[in-house]
């Protein structure tokens, strides 16, 4: 697929990009219904009960049940809600979650896009989402909504900055901000980047948890104190948007970490000499396993820790993440220059 | 910083808690166990019981009327019948303690859901014929 990117487009190319996007979108979407199952499972087994067992075999049936179920049920606007921004928020806030996957190469045969500043594009594009969430907080006319929605933009704004200035350290040591030309480069250098740059992996786990409204991370959305945060007036279809925006974002969110930091569709410890018969694995497998690995610690993660107060949110952004991923461009830059 | 440690082992006791036995009970679709002491429905053994109508002098509700005759074989009081009026009955042991003859005994039997009010006055025939799991430790 990469192969057509670098040639004219035909007609023909054209329709077969345009069926591989449908089918991402399908698998997105299939990953999105599998991962709220996942999650009420893994949940369900760390406070010793089985999650979902009841519909369909083991339960399997659930999430589409309870999909069907939001997308059957009345579309309340309130009166006095501001109609054309409320119907804009979510949309506004799903499109970019979905138009940032187009920038991740899957295996370095497989992927859309193929531009030298693809993570640019990424972080770029993730903002929107925010304006997204600030207007669905104003336009639902609700001062619970208004306090998740502005809750959520300081966060989400706060939080993108140690993402950034995390990456940043990769886009030094590999000279390049093309997404497949890290992964290239982190097969050249033997280990993957989550062993150089690892406090810059740890802070962009940490800053992705944030950006992703997620537990520990998710006052705006905090189900028993701000009843839903901005999303309290939502009902039906566009509450299942907003649900199926923040799973989208697990989804870019986690094939971004693997890529950056855990080596793409690379074969694990290849610095082992006589381990070159995982080669043999295809690189997608890889990708997979890395992928699961990373939204199974999402999930782990949520069920372990309490959620953060708004203002120890804060503090934590700005006073701690933040001087420490200067610190680590810094001391990347330094020994990048001196070596 | 020094959250650092508390986080991994917090990490770690929720995933070794993933694999611990569930704590959650399959039903109706496995039977739910009950503990031997607990006081279900009451079976009435018919022979045993002579009358004495202590159980409907000390029941809290008054939910138990019984009617006797003089025995046609020898001395004494046999039952012509005996209703508890289930919806009041509140299941709370005493007429067990104070019979005699242990002719009333509870039961482990808790699943009585009937779907006409007229099923729950219980009848002698239906507290005799309630026969299974009869708890009868120290009664």
């Amino acid at each position: 697929m990469i192969d057509w990117l670098h040639q004219p487009m035909t007609f023909g190319t054209f329709v077969w990009m345009a069926l591989f996007a449908v089918l991402l979108l399908v698998i997105v979407l299939g990953f999105v219904t599998y991962v709220i199952y996942f999650e009420r499972k893994v949940i369900g087994w760390i406070q010793l009960r089985h999650g979902p067992t009841q519909v369909g075999p083991f339960g399997l049936l659930q999430t589409p049940a309870d999909v069907l179920k939001l997308l059957l049920k009345e579309d309340i606007i309130p009166k006095l809600a501001d109609k054309p921004l409320f119907i804009l928020a979510p949309v506004l806030a799903f499109v970019p979650s979905f138009t940032v996957v187009a920038v991740i190469p899957f295996t370095d045969a497989i992927g859309f896009t193929d531009t030298n500043v693809a993570l640019l594009i990424y972080i770029a594009l993730s903002g929107i989402t925010i304006l997204g969430i600030l207007l669905g907080g104003w336009a639902s006319n609700n001062k619970y909504s208004l306090l998740g929605g502005m809750r959520s933009a300081a966060q989400m704004i706060s939080y993108e900055i140690p993402l950034l200035l995390s990456v940043l350290g990769v886009i030094v040591m590999a000279g390049t901000m093309n997404l497949r030309g890290i992964v290239e480069y982190q097969q050249q250098m033997g280990v993957w980047f989550v062993v150089p740059q690892i406090i810059g992996f740890l802070i962009f786990l940490i800053a992705a948890n944030a950006e992703m409204n997620r537990s520990p991370f998710d006052l705006p959305e905090a189900e028993s104190e701000l009843v839903a945060g901005y999303h309290t007036e939502y009902s039906g279809f566009r509450f299942a948007i907003f649900m199926l925006t923040e799973y989208v974002y697990m989804f870019a969110m986690s094939s971004l970490i693997v890529v950056l930091f855990l080596g793409g569709w690379l074969p694990p410890l290849q610095w082992v000499p006589g381990l070159q018969f995982l080669q043999a694995v295809p690189g997608i497998i890889w990708f997979l396993l890395k992928f699961v690995a990373v939204v199974f610690y999402w999930l782990w993660l949520r069920a372990t820790m309490p959620r953060f107060k708004t203002e120890l949110l804060m503090k934590f952004a700005w006073k701690v993440l933040l001087p420490v991923s200067l610190l680590n461009l810094v001391a990347t830059a330094l020994i990048k220059a001196m070596v | 910083m020094s959250a650092i440690p508390g986080f991994m082992k917090g990490l770690g006791y929720t995933f070794k808690q993933m694999f611990e036995q569930k704590s959650t009970y399959d039903y109706p679709d496995k039977p739910l166990e009950m503990p031997e002491r607990f006081r279900g429905i009451q079976y009435l053994d018919v022979d045993k019981c002579i009358v004495c109508l202590q159980c409907e002098r000390i029941c809290p509700t008054q939910c138990i009327d019984i009617q006797g005759k003089p025995n046609p074989a020898g001395k004494g009081k046999v039952l012509e019948s005996f209703d508890i009026n289930f919806e009041i009955c509140i299941l709370c042991d005493l007429c067990t303690e104070v019979c005699p003859t242990e002719a009333i005994l509870m039961t482990n039997n808790y699943e009585l859901s009937v779907y006409s009010r007229d099923e729950l006055f219980k009848d002698m025939k239906w507290l005799s014929e309630n026969d299974t799991k009869i708890r009868r430790g120290d009664a």
